[in-house]
């Protein structure tokens, strides 16, 4: 028996040799799988995420939003136009081509190209040139002074891939192929299903310390959390589902996080149509609607009523602004009697069929109600939703607002007077903000600029072409098994420095 | 019988062409479009032209259509706008998990419906034909997501031997099996009870029982095999309608089909792949029908006389 014994335990001391360390390995769920991995033709947060473990760009932002270095160790303005960007020595693509200028020129111009017919084109819109100055050396030059053009260069619609990777694939790049230099290589792709990563030796940094990284999609909130909870996933970053948060955090069993989100939610009006041309109805709006409560109600405690048009994750956000008009409703009835509205009106608020959206629709009717206004809440397909309010909705809409990080990105398209037709669908005009948001862009000293920006946000608010709501929050969960995992406001979190324990 | 067949496999182009109409002139004429979609809020209306542009989306409609009838005939339904990849490719690489899950919803839900049906039949107004047909009531009337989350509870959690998603290996496919089998069970399992107690008070059964033919016989040659054609009508219907409750099993346990291609890409307003994906369920279906009424012919020599008799 005790030489059976000794027999068993020498076999497993061999079984245990033979077999290689188990490979650290991080299961993810996301809401839905990947549409495509090519940076410069999708535009949905779930391909954005796998995209920026693959690839890299010039400058990056960090987890408080803040520009830091990426392939560009450096970078400098010799004058308000040109941008100069020193890269990075050494740096090699999956495919082991080497990251050169000349390799970025063609990545940024390809984003430029109608041809590409790239939803990112639009952060490089101030671009009128990109020339590789020697092998490391970078210049763009803007049509005007553009401030925000690194917040830009941090989009993953700006990732650098790799020009052999994207010849030799054709039509099938993104699907079949997807190189860059970032610290994951793509695998493989079961569509619909999963996507699979591997580490990639050569990163610039260091190999990481997760050898497979699996992004899977599952639409159903429950599935989710069922999967999380019995061990099928590691991590869900973000899109967790409020509801269940609080027990997930009170079971004690799961990492938790949560973070500010770039986006903030609000009710637009069009400003074209009565009585939403007086500013003082405007207001009353603003002032009838308890947002703390639709905070509760909607996202179970997890948000904050709006500050201003920015959400405070926002490079440029003032930190001293309070929420934007504290719910009080004598005050907006005070209003509508001096607008000449004492007995209220009719409208209507549009908005499409998420449950958010349309349950906040709802709740704002309910609060309009209490001073006389009596508005009917009508529901739209998402695409007409858009095009419909870009051309002047029939009332008020439901929207939301992400921005690019910079507030630029979060203002300049929505209130300056050259995006109406487009994504000022309040079709408001306030030649005052529209100077200062000009200047904003055009300014490079960032003191300077956090001061204008400051300006614009409490004009926007004293304007209010529509009702401030809410600054959404983004809430993740993992086993505790992950370690180092950091939610980023964007939704869009680096895998890189996770590591999974076995 | 050859010649049936064909004729009536000619009879699916018409379907199909009447089906390709009606599905491109709906998810054209809807409001909205996939630029917009793609390009999101922020969009300017240059952008959307020149996306629209390059998706061929600003020809005239009647244009769009013949060049998508064109092609569709040559085999090629186009490429998705949301990845860029063919449709055909898409369809192909997805219709195996589909056509695997109705198949073996189908085979759960005669294998566990038919026994049922006849016991209850057999037993008829005794506790176990209460029992049965209880069961068939249950499985019609739960809603299908509803057992779907409480079989994960039970089967992921509680007793963590299943996976709740995913399309990996064979344990992946028992809870979408049963979920996606249990409606139409019920309806075989009910319908084979009706229509068993019909054929048992036929005269030629009560013939067969008296010339002393053992119970098994009768029940094998002169009931079952009457029974089953209305049995095999509710099944071939029901096949399509599962091809479209996959749908929902789809999305719940996240296996990747075609019913969650074609409703993601009905959101993201992925024309191509709308088309695509619906006109190939039609031929689906339109196929299982055919299927099914050559399955009469064999199940039924009256039927297969009147095939001869036509020729």
């Amino acid at each position: 028996m005790k030489k059976f014994r000794l027999i068993a335990l020498a076999l497993l001391a061999v079984a245990a040799l033979a077999l290689p360390a188990a490979a650290a390995e991080l299961r993810i769920a996301q809401v839905a799988d990947i549409s495509s991995l090519d940076p410069h033709k999708v535009s949905d947060i779930y391909s954005a995420n796998v995209i920026r473990q693959i690839y890299s760009n010039l400058v990056q932002v960090d987890e408080h939003m803040e520009i830091v270095p990426d392939l560009a160790e450096s970078w400098e303005n010799p004058d308000n136009l040109t941008w100069i960007f020193h890269l990075r020595k050494g740096v090699t693509f999956h495919n082991g081509d080497p990251l050169t200028a000349a390799a970025v020129k063609f990545s940024l111009e390809r984003i430029k190209d109608p041809a590409t017919a790239s939803p990112g084109a639009t952060h490089l819109r101030e671009v009128a040139s990109v020339e590789a100055i020697d092998e490391h050396t970078l210049k763009i030059v803007t049509k005007r002074p553009f401030a925000p053009m690194l917040m830009s260069l941090t989009r993953y619609e700006t990732s650098i891939v790799s020009e052999r990777a994207v010849k030799e694939a054709g039509a099938d790049y993104g699907s079949k192929a997807a190189v860059g230099t970032g610290p994951f290589k793509f695998m493989s792709w079961s569509r619909g299903d999963k996507v699979t990563l591997e580490k990639f030796d050569g990163y610039f940094r260091g190999p990481a310390s997760l050898d497979t990284v699996v992004y899977r999609g599952i639409p159903e909130d429950a599935t989710r959390l069922v999967e999380l909870e019995s061990g099928g996933v590691e991590l869900i970053p973000g899109n967790f589902p409020y509801q269940d948060f609080v027990t997930i955090e009170e079971s004690g069993k799961f990492l938790t996080y949560q973070t500010p989100a770039m986006s903030t939610l609000y009710m637009g009006l069009n400003t074209e149509i009565k009585p939403f041309d007086n500013k003082l109805v405007r207001r009353a709006m603003n002032y009838a609607v308890d947002k703390q409560a639709i905070v509760d109600a909607i996202y179970f405690g997890f948000g904050a009523p709006a500050r201003g048009p920015l959400s405070p994750v926002i490079w440029g956000f003032d930190p001293k602004r309070e929420p934007a008009y504290p719910y009080n409703p004598e005050k907006a009835r005070e209003l509508l009697k001096e607008a000449g509205f004492p007995d209220g009106f009719d409208m209507t608020i549009f908005s499409d069929n998420r449950t958010e959206r349309r349950s906040a629709a709802e709740l704002i009717q309910a609060y309009l109600s209490e001073v006389d206004i009596r508005a009917q809440v009508e529901l739209m397909e998402w695409s007409a939703l858009l095009s419909t309010s870009a051309k002047g909705i029939g009332g008020a809409f439901m929207l939301g607002w992400t921005g690019t990080g910079d507030a630029d990105g979060g203002m300049t398209p929505v209130y300056h007077t050259a995006n109406i037709g487009s994504s000022n669908r309040f079709r408001y005009s306030i030649p005052a903000l529209d100077a200062l948001l000009e200047k904003g862009a055009a300014t490079l000293d960032q003191t300077e600029r956090r001061k204008i920006y400051a300006e614009a946000q409490q004009l926007a608010v004293d304007e209010c072409p529509l009702v401030f709501m809410i600054s959404q929050e983004l809430l993740g969960a993992s086993s505790k098994k992950v370690q180092g995992f950091k939610l980023y406001p964007n939704m869009i979190s680096p895998l890189y420095g996770v590591t999974v324990a076995k | 019988m050859l010649r049936y067949f064909f004729k009536r496999l000619m009879f699916l182009i018409p379907v199909l062409f009447g089906v390709s109409i009606l599905i491109f002139s709906i998810v054209h004429l809807a409001p909205g479009d996939p630029a917009e979609v793609m390009l999101g809020p922020a969009a300017t209306q240059e952008d959307i032209a020149n996306l629209r542009e390059q998706l061929g989306l600003t020809k005239p409609l009647y244009v769009q259509y013949g060049i998508f009838l064109g092609n569709a005939l040559k085999g090629d339904l186009g490429r998705s706008i949301k990845s860029n990849a063919p449709v055909m490719e898409e369809i192909m690489e997805r219709f195996p998990a589909t056509l695997t899950l109705a198949l073996l919803g189908m085979t759960f839900a005669i294998v566990i419906g038919l026994p049922l049906g006849i016991i209850a039949a057999l037993k008829q107004n005794t506790w176990v034909d209460a029992l049965c047909s209880f069961l068939a009531l249950v499985g019609f009337s739960i809603p299908n997501f509803w057992i779907a989350l409480m079989l994960m509870l039970l089967l992921s959690i509680y007793i963590p031997i299943l996976p709740s998603s995913g399309f990996d290996s064979w344990k992946n496919l028992i809870m979408p099996t049963i979920v996606l089998g249990i409606q139409t069970m019920a309806v075989i399992a009910r319908m084979t009870r009706s229509s068993m107690l019909e054929v048992i008070r036929q005269d030629y059964v009560r013939t067969a029982k008296a010339k002393g033919i053992s119970d098994r016989l009768v029940l094998t040659r002169h009931i079952l095999s009457n029974v089953m054609i209305p049995v095999v009508t509710i099944a071939g219907l029901y096949f399509g309608h599962q091809l479209g409750g996959v749908v929902i099993t789809e999305t719940v346990f996240s296996i990747p089909g075609l019913g969650r291609l074609i409703v993601d890409a009905i959101r993201a307003q992925d024309y191509p792949v709308v088309q695509g994906g619906v006109l190939f369920f039609a031929l689906c279906v339109g196929i299982v029908n055919l299927l099914v009424d050559l399955l009469y012919a064999v199940l039924d020599p009256r039927i297969k006389a009147q095939y001869r008799a036509a020729k």
